[in-house]
């Protein structure tokens, strides 16, 4: 193995209410390949924005090549030879494949571009790097795989030292992975460190050298790769004491009505015939890694995607969910897991947003008996404990946990039987997600049921009576809560494709 | 042959516009026997110079996603400047010209400098650029109408540029060898050099484009200075056309360019779109402009063809999308 | 200055408000002092409020469609399509009086509908929408009249009496109107469920479309009330003017953003203010009189009220940008 060349010691990084990276250790050397691993919000993705300069640090040092570094933004890292492959792609759609490599670092031929000679330098690039792409052909035709592809060529051809992948498979095909792995195997002969981050786990037994596992933030340890099993790194990831009972024994009795029953539901690459049911006064958990489909599920089965196939039946009734406007309709509310972006409107009021999916009940002839809306979301103010001065307050005054509650409370308002928690507790403290439990408990309680799609384990355990595991886009598993672990569930969720 | 290679280069949109072209004047020809003739055609040409040089310059803004409707206006405007300065001040023609041609270019730099710099919505802040140059023209040229120096005198040879006529009469409409050249050169700027680049990337992906290190600011500022020297230079090619140029007229004129741009496969969100393309957009409206009155309907029905047209073809974009 | 921001009364009522209606006032001082006082004569008043009629309705259509996140750039010229074309029937087909005006009102809603089916059903970006409407409204007005300008019957005659709506024997019954037409879009845009999903879907489209709204139908019903308003928009400036030309209305497009911009109707959508945009009329009205009684001439008011709209709207983008 090569020698050192970036260490990372003691970085820390707090945001507004969370302490994202508690002095967290990280060290790559040449020619290896470095696999970070850990669960959803481990800050895995956000020390490697601090490394790149898209995030400052609050303390801790980085050394490079044997100096201490602070990069203040990607631009500089770059030069310095530190490329990050991102998730999302920055590319120009409509360019062709060799002026986006080479975009801001054009060829030229007096003033003209030497687009001939961009092509046969992104030739020799993709020759060198034994990958089929015509640099003629424009970006937006080509797949994701091969968009990824360039972007990793971009990133070669920029004398890239250390090169980080930021999940570059979620996207990709079994053969363009393994055309991935390929480079990345040339790479590390030219002795170029890589950071690989990634859910799979059969890819990292396949590609990394070492792996680095990190959770909630901390450090927890380093591994060789060849010396330990899925099961060792699983222990790393999930090794937390949950101190939050976990529910051991579901409550819902066997014979209680199914209220939803979803039947072979296919919308996509990320909606791979998934069926499921849901009964009544149940919190049936969806669990699984990030991309493995559930929110595509939730979202195809809401109608706020469209959908190929499958079948829907509520309360034993076939129906058809075509747009939101029907799945409202027949008594399902949807809580997005961006709440800012899909579930509330923040430049309005707490009194607004909560009438908004059941106006036709506050009005008085043409108009809105604002009095009536002001009572019944002060009712679920005080029901739901939602903090806000008042119920006139903007939405934007209030913290996560707070708006989470006024989108509770305009489903609660519309009389919604069947809800969807898409990530309920995401970006929202201790104490509120508390309350949030304990208010789903309430409502199951009284006859409500609900899909929670949570990628945290604990949640999962602790609220779910049933759980339905997914990954990649297929349903892997359902497990009855008593059968429950965290390491069964991760063993469906990273279950190695056949 | 070398026809059928020139035809082989066309790609979709623009051989589909293409055969719009031989369509419509096929079918002009066939119902009026007078729409075939030589003056006809010089016409045609001389109605289109000013809407050529237009869309030629609106491009690009275009293009960048943005959009520049105060070239209508604002050519009349320049124009009107100019031709002030020649004959109520008395100056050469060369120096009027230059005027209208640098009045474009000024505004190009202020609509640059609203959309890229100040971040106004690129329609909004055109939109009152063009209130301003429909304003100021008249404003400072005292509100009358202006006529350049006619053919005729010494110092209307510049007229000669788009349309040559000879001692004994013979008229040779030259502007199109001009206007193609020009289409030449300008699609060589979108296409091969770092300016079009750039601008089909703001276009494409601004914060990408951003990320690579490029200018932004600059390139977009340009794309609005290139649509706003075209204007101007339209303004030359109006005032060499035209007996006298009317203040308050030009409204509206932005929209056979812009129309002409998006019928010929420029994309309205940006990112897509050739000159040679939005070349061929603008002569499908400016034989409408001409063609309509031989068959019997009035000018102004063109008008109306060029909203219905311009909404078809975003349509025919949006369907392609959903598909 | 924080003091008086808040203040009960001037929080209640608003802060920008009573600026603007300061800056109205002050306008108003400043061109009686400049014009020796003769700018408050009776002729002027009745001048300003004209103008302030049409535009005001002009102003108070496209609120709403801003209010969504949209724009219409059309409405000058559709206004000017509408009183072309019921004039002409008038005037050259002896259609009786109130049917001109309720085809006005009617032309109107059309180019309102089309407008918004193509924005909220098929998704064309407004501003083309604008572009098209406008060519079509100046291209069947001109077709229509074959470009001849259009009389409305002046006063003395029988079928004068529409021109009572802008004041009967010196009485402003058009402010009566505008005021009592404001009142109404203020509840519509309040109180309603209409005005509600029109300025949330302005603000958050996607969030409304997740709670089962069809904003589909609200997005275009705000460019429907637009058109309805941009109809009776005509019927004021021919009760006001009496004399249509085809060709032009491209002014009050312009005119009519600014007021609205101006009274503090966001650009970005989801924010808009009916008083708002009656006072930013007024002043808008109040300066186009102004610059002409200065002694300048129109062309001046298109480039004020151009360098009005970009600062308004900068104003609005800036600080937008200072609250992210």
């Amino acid at each position: 193995m090569g020698d050192i060349i970036l260490t990372m010691k003691d970085i820390d990084k707090s945001f507004p209410g969370v302490h994202a990276l508690d002095h967290v250790n990280l060290e790559i050397r040449k020619g290896e390949v470095l696999a970070l691993m850990g669960e959803n919000g481990a800050g895995k993705s956000t020390l490697m924005k601090v490394l790149t300069g898209i995030y400052k640090k609050d303390s801790g040092v980085i050394t490079y090549e044997g100096k201490e570094v602070e990069f203040k933004n990607t631009r500089e890292a770059q030069d310095a030879g530190i490329i990050i492959v991102h998730q999302e792609l920055n590319m120009l759609g409509h360019l062709s494949v060799a002026q986006n490599l080479f975009i801001g670092r054009e060829f030229k031929k007096g003033i003209r571009i030497d687009d001939k000679k961009m092509n046969e330098e992104a030739k020799k690039l993709f020759d060198r790097l034994n990958v089929d792409i015509d640099p003629a052909e424009t970006m937006a035709n080509l797949t994701v795989g091969k968009q990824q592809m360039c972007e990793i060529a971009k990133a070669v051809s920029f004398d890239a030292k250390v090169i980080i992948f930021d999940e570059p498979s979620a996207a990709l095909t079994e053969s363009e992975i393994e055309e991935m792995f390929k480079i990345i195997r040339d790479l590390k002969k030219r002795d170029i460190a890589m950071v690989y981050i990634s859910h799979r786990m059969d890819e990292i037994k396949v590609i990394t050298d070492r792996v680095t596992v990190m959770r909630d933030g901390t450090y927890v340890g380093t591994l060789i790769t060849k010396e330990s099993t899925k099961e060792d790194i699983i222990n790393m990831m999930v090794g937390r004491v949950i101190y939050e009972d976990p529910k051991t024994q579901s409550a819902v009795p066997k014979n209680a009505p199914v209220v939803l029953k979803v039947e072979h539901l296919k919308a996509g690459k990320m909606v791979q015939d998934v069926s499921f049911e849901l009964r009544k006064g149940e919190i049936l958990g969806f669990s699984g890694l990030m991309g493995a489909g559930r929110t595509e599920t939730a979202r195809a089965l809401f109608g706020a995607d469209p959908k190929e196939s499958g079948n829907i039946y509520v309360n034993g009734t076939k129906v058809v969910i075509n747009s939101p406007q029907d799945a409202v309709k027949y008594g399902i509310g949807y809580l997005s897991e961006d709440r800012k972006r899909y579930g509330i409107v923040v430049q309005k009021t707490v009194a607004e947003n909560t009438t908004m999916a059941s106006m036709k009940n506050f009005m008085n002839g043409i108009f809105i008996n604002k009095k009536k809306e002001k009572n019944v979301a002060q009712k679920y103010v005080e029901a739901l404990a939602t903090k806000t001065p008042d119920v006139d307050q903007l939405v934007v005054n209030l913290s996560g946990g707070n708006q989470q509650k006024v989108v509770i409370a305009k489903w609660l308002t519309r009389d919604c039987d069947i809800l969807i928690f898409d990530e309920p507790t995401r970006g929202i403290d201790v104490g509120a997600k508390n309350e949030i439990y304990k208010l789903m408990n309430r409502l199951v309680a009284e006859g409500k049921s609900i899909i929670m799609i949570s990628s945290e384990m604990t949640e999962i355990l602790r609220m779910s009576d049933r759980i339905v595991v997914m990954c990649e886009g297929k349903k892997t598993g359902e497990l009855d809560i008593s059968e429950a672990k965290q390491e069964n569930i991760m063993n469906l969720a990273t279950r190695e494709i056949e | 042959m070398v026809n059928k290679k020139a035809f082989g280069r066309l790609k979709g949109r623009e051989a589909m516009v293409f055969g719009i072209i031989v369509a419509m004047v096929i079918l002009f020809s066939f119902l009026s026997p007078t729409f075939r003739t030589y003056p006809t055609l010089v016409s045609v040409l001389d109605n289109s110079y000013y809407i050529t040089l237009m869309v030629l310059g609106v491009t690009f803004p275009l293009i960048t996603g943005g959009v520049d409707l105060s070239i209508g206006t604002g050519l009349v405007s320049y124009a009107l400047i100019g031709g002030y300065l020649i004959v109520h001040q008395n100056m050469p023609v060369g120096v009027g010209i230059l005027a209208c041609v640098g009045m474009g270019v000024l505004i190009g730099i202020l609509n640059g400098i609203l959309v890229a710099v100040m971040d106004l919505p690129p329609f909004l802040a055109t939109l009152c650029t063009c209130m301003i140059t429909r304003g100021l023209g008249p404003a400072l040229c005292g509100g009358f109408g202006v006529s350049w120096p006619s053919a005729l005198s010494e110092a209307g040879q510049f007229r000669y540029i788009f349309k040559f006529i000879s001692g004994n009469g013979t008229v040779v409409p030259i502007g199109i060898v001009l206007m193609l050249a020009l289409v030449l050169i300008m699609s060589f700027v979108l296409e091969h050099t770092r300016v079009g680049r750039y601008t089909i990337a703001i276009g494409s992906n601004k914060e990408a484009t951003k990320l690579a290190g490029v200018n932004v600011k600059f390139y977009h500022i340009l794309a609005y200075v290139i649509s706003g020297l075209f204007a101007g230079l339209a303004g030359v090619a109006y005032a060499a056309t035209y007996a006298t140029i009317y203040p308050g007229s030009g409204a509206g004129f932005e929209l056979d360019a812009i129309g002409g741009a998006i019928v010929g496969g420029v994309s309205a969100s940006g990112g897509v779109g050739t000159i040679v393309g939005a070349f061929l957009g603008v002569i499908v409206i400016c034989l409408m402009k001409v063609g309509l009155p031989f068959i019997g309907l009035q000018a102004n029905w063109q008008q109306i063809f060029t909203g219905i047209v311009l909404i078809a073809a975003v349509l025919i974009d949006v369907i392609k999308k959903r598909k | 200055m924080e003091k008086i921001k808040q203040n009960a009364l001037v929080k209640k009522v608003g802060f920008n408000r009573i600026v603007l209606v300061c800056v109205m006032l002050l306008m108003y001082l400043a061109f009686g002092g400049l014009t020796g006082g003769s700018f408050f004569g009776l002729s002027r008043i009745t001048n300003t409020l004209n103008y302030a009629y049409f535009l005001g309705f002009l102003s108070l259509g496209v609120t709403f469609v801003i209010a969504t996140g949209g724009i219409d750039f059309s409405i000058g010229p559709v206004m000017f399509c509408c009183a072309l074309v019921s004039g002409y029937s008038m005037i050259t087909y002896g259609v009786p009086m109130v049917l001109s005006l309720i085809m006005s009102v009617l032309i109107g809603v059309l180019f309102g509908v089309f407008n918004g089916y193509l924005v909220a059903y098929w998704k064309v970006p407004p501003f083309i929408v604008s572009m098209a409407s406008m060519n079509i409204a100046k291209g069947i007005a001109a077709v229509f009249t074959k470009t001849q300008s259009v009389s409305w019957p002046q006063s003395a005659t029988s079928d004068g009496w529409y021109r009572n709506f802008v004041s009967m024997n010196g009485f402003p019954v058009g402010l009566i109107v505008f005021l009592a037409v404001a009142v109404v879009c203020a509840i519509v845009l309040n109180q309603t469920k209409w005005g509600r999903y029109i300025l949330c879907l302005g603000s958050n489209e996607e969030a409304v479309r997740l709670s089962g709204v069809n904003v589909k139908k609200w997005k275009m019903l705000a460019y429907v009330i637009c058109g309805t308003l941009v109809g009776i928009a005509s019927i004021y400036y021919v009760a006001a003017f009496t004399t249509v030309q085809p060709g032009y209305g491209d002014q009050y497009n312009n005119e009519a953003i600014a007021g609205c911009v101006m009274g503090g109707t966001s650009m970005a959508g989801g924010l808009a203010s009916i008083s708002g945009t009656v006072i930013g009329v007024f002043i808008i009205s109040l300066l186009q009189q102004g610059i002409l009684a200065l002694g300048f001439t129109k062309e001046y008011q298109y480039i004020i009220t151009g360098l009005i709209v970009i600062a308004a709207v900068y104003s609005d983008v800036s600080a937008r940008r200072r609250k992210n």
